[in-house]
Formats: structure tokens, sequence, C-alpha cells
């Protein structure tokens, strides 16, 4: 691609911003992307390289959640198209989520028995697990591999059809395809995500439930009595909001980089790929704030 | 379409199902709390929460009866627990029960105890105060600890010192490792059982010369039953009070003797009188003396002439050599 681009080494520096500047106000349809696509390389879609660059992408990001809460609120709303988008992104997710929930809940249950055993506490073995997955393993685990999954895949599915030039066609034939791809996609990952996440707990539970059981003996119910009677709601609660905030971040970077992906296949690749580095770190980023505000709310 | 009606299905069910878990979440944790279901006040007064929060559970006899509702100080050695305790146990807890503060399991959460106690009163109502109960504190119970401790390390090191001592005490080691020891108790045991079998028999000795005494047999026998020596005894008794009166009339005697005397002499008759008042024999006896050291002078005198005599100088000389070596 980049040697199909001459003119791009001719174009100063300034001019190269202002373009970018251009691209990044949400004009992109108005533009001639095709042609614009051979000439420069967007600098924001690159690895950032530099603090300018950083914030310049980040003031991309903000912009591009602005219009989605702008068009979100606004009629006509893509109803049966955000009900398909909530099969695939839940429904469709769930025996992968359900699978690594269960495997973690087994897991985590077998490799701490033995330091509670040190500590002659084994009794208490389904109170730490359960709070251990309630509170933060679950929401955690199940968001990361619904960014594996869901980022990755409205990723590359927004991507191709940005360069395939699918967009611009349903702009052309009078569908907001703001409105089609990006509101539905978002809305069904921020709603989808909490119910992966009850799932996901309570099947990891389950997984906890039988790891007990495979060293020790300990009947369901006194399991449940016990994982329930350390839970508060203090620990249900922030884990069920802040899973909200996962699944929107997951579905707005998946859009967000899909929209703007560029250079053909090679593009809708590395949005896929940027799509999940990116949600990933923010899940993280919003677990450390969550657990600040949970913590001055008192809620700990 | 069929095929997205079934979709949309699936769809709800699974986000039911997601819903429902939360919500089944959410209400047993509100019931394990309280927050939902009938429930009563009741309130104690502590001076010592030992670290109890809102939330902690309450226990009547064991059983899970409430949570803790909020805690206020009222004043500096009172603390006020409110509890929120299930309405089903109201007609089981009586007013004169005690609520006390322990501790769930070794290391858990404190927990307030109800602690019915025996006899009649009326059934509690809502917004009651119990009374509370001193229960052990930790800290309480690790200060006695050192305390006796303490007192345990002081024993030892008196024990210690007493043990040393011991140890070092050759006279209990030479006592203990003597050998000859076992066999000297031995014999003294051996002694003693001998010496009582003697008693015994000086016993048995005695108690027949007693019977025999008794009997009126031997001297001492004859002695003790004789009713004729009392009769000589009474005899020779009244001769010696008849020996003290004569002695008596002689000092009376005397008395008068030296009475008399005594008057001659303050009167100046008689020849003691004579004796002690005649003035010219006064003199005689002191010009007797005078003579006398006359005498000795002269005498004195007679010997400083001897001294230096040559034939006595010889002698002088040598003691006053003798004296003078003795010095």
């Amino acid at each position: 691609m980049k040697s199909k681009s001459p003119p791009a080494n001719n174009i100063s520096e300034r001019t190269y911003r202002t373009k970018n500047y251009i691209i990044a106000s949400g004009y992109i349809s108005d533009l001639p992307v095709a042609a614009t696509n051979y000439y420069y390389i967007p600098e924001f879609m690159t690895p950032s390289r530099s603090w300018q660059s950083f914030l310049e992408e980040t003031g991309v990001l903000l912009r591009f959640t602005g219009r989605f809460f702008s068009q979100c609120f606004r009629p006509r709303y893509e109803i049966a198209e955000f009900l398909r988008q909530c099969f695939i992104i839940g429904y469709r997710s769930l025996p992968l989520i359900g699978l690594t929930a269960f495997i973690m809940g087994l897991v985590l249950t077998m490799q701490l028995r033995p330091s509670l055993i040190d500590y002659g506490v084994e009794s208490q073995l389904p109170a730490m697990v359960g709070i251990a997955i309630v509170r933060e393993i679950g929401p955690v685990i199940v968001a990361l591999i619904f960014a594996g999954k869901i980022g990755s895949s409205i990723g590359a599915e927004l991507g191709s059809m940005k360069v395939t030039e699918q967009i611009d066609a349903m702009e052309v034939s009078g569908t907001n395809p703001f409105k089609y791809l990006v509101v539905t996609r978002v809305l069904a990952s921020t709603v989808m995500l909490p119910v992966l996440v009850m799932l996901g707990d309570a099947i990891s539970l389950y997984g906890s439930f039988l790891g007990v059981n495979i060293r020790g003996t300990t009947s369901f119910d006194l399991f449940w009595n016990q994982v329930l009677g350390n839970l508060s709601f203090g620990d249900v609660i922030p884990a069920f909001v802040k899973s909200f905030f996962f699944g929107f971040a997951v579905g707005l970077i998946g859009c967000y980089r899909g929209y703007y992906s560029t250079k053909g296949t090679e593009g809708v690749g590395r949005s896929a790929n940027s799509a999940v580095v990116i949600s990933s770190v923010l899940i993280f980023l919003i677990d450390l704030v969550a657990v600040q505000i949970t913590d001055i709310l008192g809620l700990n | 379409m069929g095929n997205t009606s079934v979709r949309n299905i699936k769809l709800g069910v699974f986000v039911l199902a997601g819903l429902l878990f939360l919500i089944i979440l959410l209400y047993v944790i509100g019931k394990n709390q309280n927050l939902f279901g009938d429930n009563f006040q009741l309130s104690a007064r502590f001076p010592n929460v030992q670290g109890l929060t809102a939330g902690n559970n309450i226990r009547f006899s064991g059983i899970q009866a409430g949570t803790v509702r909020e805690i206020t100080v009222l004043n500096d050695t009172t603390i006020e627990v409110v509890m929120l305790i299930k309405s089903s146990l109201k007609k089981h807890i009586r007013k004169n029960a005690l609520a006390s503060i322990g501790t769930d399991g070794l290391v858990g959460n404190k927990v307030v105890n109800i602690i019915p106690v025996r006899g009649n009163a009326a059934t509690v109502q809502d917004g009651d105060i119990l009374a509370c109960q001193e229960t052990f504190d930790t800290d309480r119970l690790l200060q006695k600890l050192a305390k006796t401790s303490e007192d345990i390390s002081d024993i030892a090191a008196d024990l210690k010192i007493t043990m040393h001592r011991i140890s070092n005490s050759k006279v209990i080691w030479e006592l203990l490792e003597d050998k000859s020891l076992p066999e000297n108790i031995r014999t003294s045991a051996t002694n003693i059982q001998l010496a009582t079998a003697h008693a015994r028999d000086m016993t048995h000795a005695l108690n027949l010369m007693v019977t025999d005494i008794k009997a009126g047999k031997g001297s001492l026998g004859a002695f003790i039953t004789d009713t004729s020596l009392a009769a000589n005894l009474n005899l020779a008794i009244e001769k010696i009070r008849q020996v003290g009166d004569e002695a008596y009339e002689l000092a009376g005697n005397l008395n008068m003797t030296v009475g008399n005397l005594y008057n001659e002499v303050n009167t100046g008759k008689g020849p003691v009188a004579a004796l002690l008042k005649d003035s010219v024999m006064a003199a005689n006896i002191a010009n007797s003396l005078q003579n006398i050291e006359k005498g000795t002078t002269s005498f004195n005198e007679l010997l400083e002439a001897a001294r230096h005599n040559i034939l006595f100088r010889g002698y002088f000389r040598k003691q006053e050599r003798q004296k003078k070596k003795a010095r």
C-alpha cells in the first residue's frame, strides 16, 4: 500500500495533520475516503508514537462516544437489529464464557485450598471463593473473554465493511450506518455483558462447588449458604454495575476501531487486534476506577 | 420469520436466566440481612462493643436471629447497640435475657449473643433494652495471661535458685550417695523394733509390778499397804513439831538477851559500855599505836644502815639488777 502512495511524501506535516483532523471531526462520510486511503496513513490509526498522537486518538474516541450518545436517543430505533446483535453478542458467547467461568471457579477453588488448609480455615473455602468470584474474578474474566470474542469480531466486521465500502453504500441507500451498525452493537454489548457476568458467576460458583467436593464433602445447601451468607449488597451491586461499563467499553472500542479501519484487509486485522488490546486495557482501567468509587461509597 | 422468533426466545431465556440469578442473589443477601420480612427492634447497652459493627449477626441461643442495625455512643461508658430481630422469635425472647458480645468461631466476626435466663419474665416488646453480660475480652484475657506468666517466671527464678542450691549442696548428695545409709537405716529400724519390743516387755513387767504393789507384795507393797507405818510416821512428825517449838523458845530468849545488851550500851551501864565509852583506855590505845609507829621508823633506819653494810650490799645490788632485767 505504501508503495502506491507517492503523493503522501510530498504533503507537508501540517497538511497531513489538517486532514487528520478533518477525518477525526466526524465528517468522514463526506470525504472521498477511498481516494484518501491511497495517499496517506492517518497517524492515529498506527500505534501511538507520541503524546500528541495519543491525546489526538483519545479526542477522536471521545467524539465517537459523543456521537454514539447523540445517535442513541434519537429515532429511528433499530430494534430488530439490536435484538439480532444481542443474540449474537450475548447468547452465542454463553458457551465460551460458561466454559471459562466453570474452569475458573474450579481451578481457583483447588488452588486456594492448600493455603486455607495451612491457616486451618478450610471450611471458609466456599465463602472465600464466592467473594472472589462475585466481586472481581467473575466480572473481569468474563469481560476479558468477551473482549476477545466480541471486541475482535465487531472490529473485524465493521473494519471489513469499511474497507469494502459497504458503509458508504449504506449511507447512499439512505440508512444511517452509525445507528444501524455502531449504536446497536454498543448497546447490545453493554446490556449483554452484565447478563453474561451473572450467568458466568453462577457457573463459576457451580465449578467451585465441584472443586470443593473433589477433595472434601460439602452439601450444595451448605455451600450455597456459606457463599451467600458471606456476600453483601456491597459485593454484588458494584460488580454488576461495573460490568455495564465493561460491556460498553468493549462494544465502543470494537466499533471505533472497525469504523475507522483503513488500508484494506491489513487494516481489518489491525482493527480487530487493537480493539481487543485497547478494550482489555480499558477493562482494567475501569476496574481500577470502580474499586476506588466503591471504596469512597463505603461498599467495600 | 420463524428463525428470528426462535432467536428472540433463546435471547429472552438467556437474559431472564441472568436476571433471575441476580435477583436470587440480591434476595438471599437481603434476607440474610433482614431487609425483607417481619422484624422488631431490641437494644442492648454495653460498656465496650469490641469492634462490633452494623450488619453483624445476632444469635439467640445459637440460632441466627437477626442483625445489628446501628451502634450509637450514648456517653463515654455506654454504647447502645440496636438490633433487628426476626418477629418469629419475639415470643421466645424474655425480658430477663442477657446480651453479650462474642466471636463467631475463634477469629471470626463479632456476634451479639442473646442468652435466655431461667425464671419467669414477660416476653420482650418492640424497643426493649436487654441487660448486658460482661464477657471475656481477649485483651483482658491476654493481660491476665501476661500477669500469670510474669508470676510463673518469678516462681521459676526462685525455683532455679533453690534447685541450684540443692544441687550444689554436698551434704544432700553425700547423703544420697552414701551406700551405707540404707544399711544404717535398716539397722536403726531393727533397733527401734528391738527397743519397742523391750519397751513392751518393760511395760509388761511394770504392769505386773503395779499389780503386785496393789496386792501388797514386796517391800514397796508392804510400805504402801502397812497401816502401823502411818502411826509411826505420825509420832515422828509430832516429835519434829516439838523440836520446832523449843527452837522457837530459844530464839525468844536470844532476842531478849540482845535487847538487854543494847539497853546496857545505850544507858552506859555494864562492862560493854565501859569498854566502849572509857576515854582513858582510848588514850592508852593511841599511845601504844604511836609507840609502834616509832618502833617501825627505827626499824626502817636500821634496815637502811644494813643495806650500806658491806656484808649485805652484794645482796641488794643483785636484787636491783634483777628488777631492771624484769623491766
